[in-house]
């Protein structure tokens, strides 16, 4: 499958979806005006690629410095997703990253992170500046 | 006259210790355009990082609401693409914390709803805010919300203190809806 590579914009997360070796990648910024519209396509990407059989491990990288409560829904979307092909077998691993001194996020990791039971999620702390 | 009006209205912010406010069609170009800066400002003033970034997502989220939930819009027939909402937005200082102000017009009928929910983040302690976020994250949004629930919890945890609200009923019709968080 095709990856999926979309270039961040101000208020809308750079994507690098590598199907092939089972990286994907959120990064940026996220709080676009229509939150449909933009992770439209992203949903159809990776809802085509969960679909099929395969069990090579998937890593996600969740960068991201900023989301706002729109997207915080697709985020959890994308979690649930991934957690259901987890709970098949596959292994997943999320990794929430944040700036060492953005207790918000960290905070906003702990809650996305309640409920996975079959995702391996770590949160990974970062010095200022090395994500974006 | 005219440099004497203007100034009185600019006193009239000072004094609140408003140091940035917008009132009128408020777009998403518009949020964005403010908010970039929002942002380039508080950083030159060399607020710390996490302040700067609790400000700027209270700010989107109260922004967004206006945009979405204004009672006064102007929309295109096919498209949110250009949805134009009439409000306010006023940034300040009080007792060295940042305040941010958001006022628009509502319809009355929406009035009670919106009262519960915010009593009922008024009610909430910290662990109270967190636990109800986590809940809101896996619900489908309500009809018509278009996820007003959780960006009004975001706020008031990204809040130092009990959000602020109040109403003033315009007519049979409209109230006007102010909202002050403190961060």
């Amino acid at each position: 499958m095709d990856s999926l590579n979309i270039p961040a914009t101000g208020r809308t997360p750079g994507v690098t979806f590598d199907f092939a070796a089972g990286h994907l990648r959120l990064h940026g910024e996220s709080y676009p005006d229509d939150v449909a519209t933009f992770f439209g396509p992203i949903f159809t990407a990776l809802r085509a690629y969960l679909a099929e059989p395969d069990d090579r491990p998937i890593r996600f990288d969740m960068e991201l410095l900023y989301f706002n409560s729109s997207s915080a829904k697709v985020l959890m979307n994308i979690f649930q997703m991934l957690e259901a092909v987890a709970k098949l077998g596959r292994p997943v691993s999320v990794s929430w990253c944040y700036e060492e001194n953005d207790e918000s996020m960290r905070e906003l990791g702990e809650d996305f992170s309640e409920d996975l039971r079959y995702v391996a999620f770590s949160l990974r702390d970062v010095p200022s500046g090395a994500i974006g | 006259m005219l440099a004497q009006q203007y100034a009185a209205i600019k006193r009239d912010l000072d004094e609140k210790g408003i140091v940035f406010s917008f009132s009128g069609y408020l777009s998403e170009g518009i949020l964005y355009s403010l908010g970039e800066a929002l942002r380039e400002k508080m950083t030159l003033e060399e607020t710390d990082a996490p302040t700067v970034r609790r400000v700027f997502a209270v700010f989107v989220e109260q922004m967004q609401n206006i945009i979405r939930y204004s009672a006064e819009k102007v929309t295109g027939a096919t498209t949110r693409a250009i949805e134009l909402s009439a409000g306010m937005v006023t940034i300040g200082m009080e007792q060295n914390k940042v305040f941010i102000v958001c006022g628009n017009t509502v319809h009355n009928a929406d009035v009670p709803r919106l009262r519960e929910r915010l009593d009922h983040l008024r009610s909430l302690d910290r662990e109270g805010i967190k636990t109800y976020y986590r809940e809101q994250l896996r619900e489908e949004p309500e009809d018509g919300s278009r996820g007003a629930t959780i960006g009004l919890i975001d706020i008031a945890r990204r809040a130092s203190e009990p959000i602020d609200y109040d109403f003033d009923v315009m007519d049979a019709e409209r109230s006007f809806f102010c909202l002050k968080v403190r961060i």
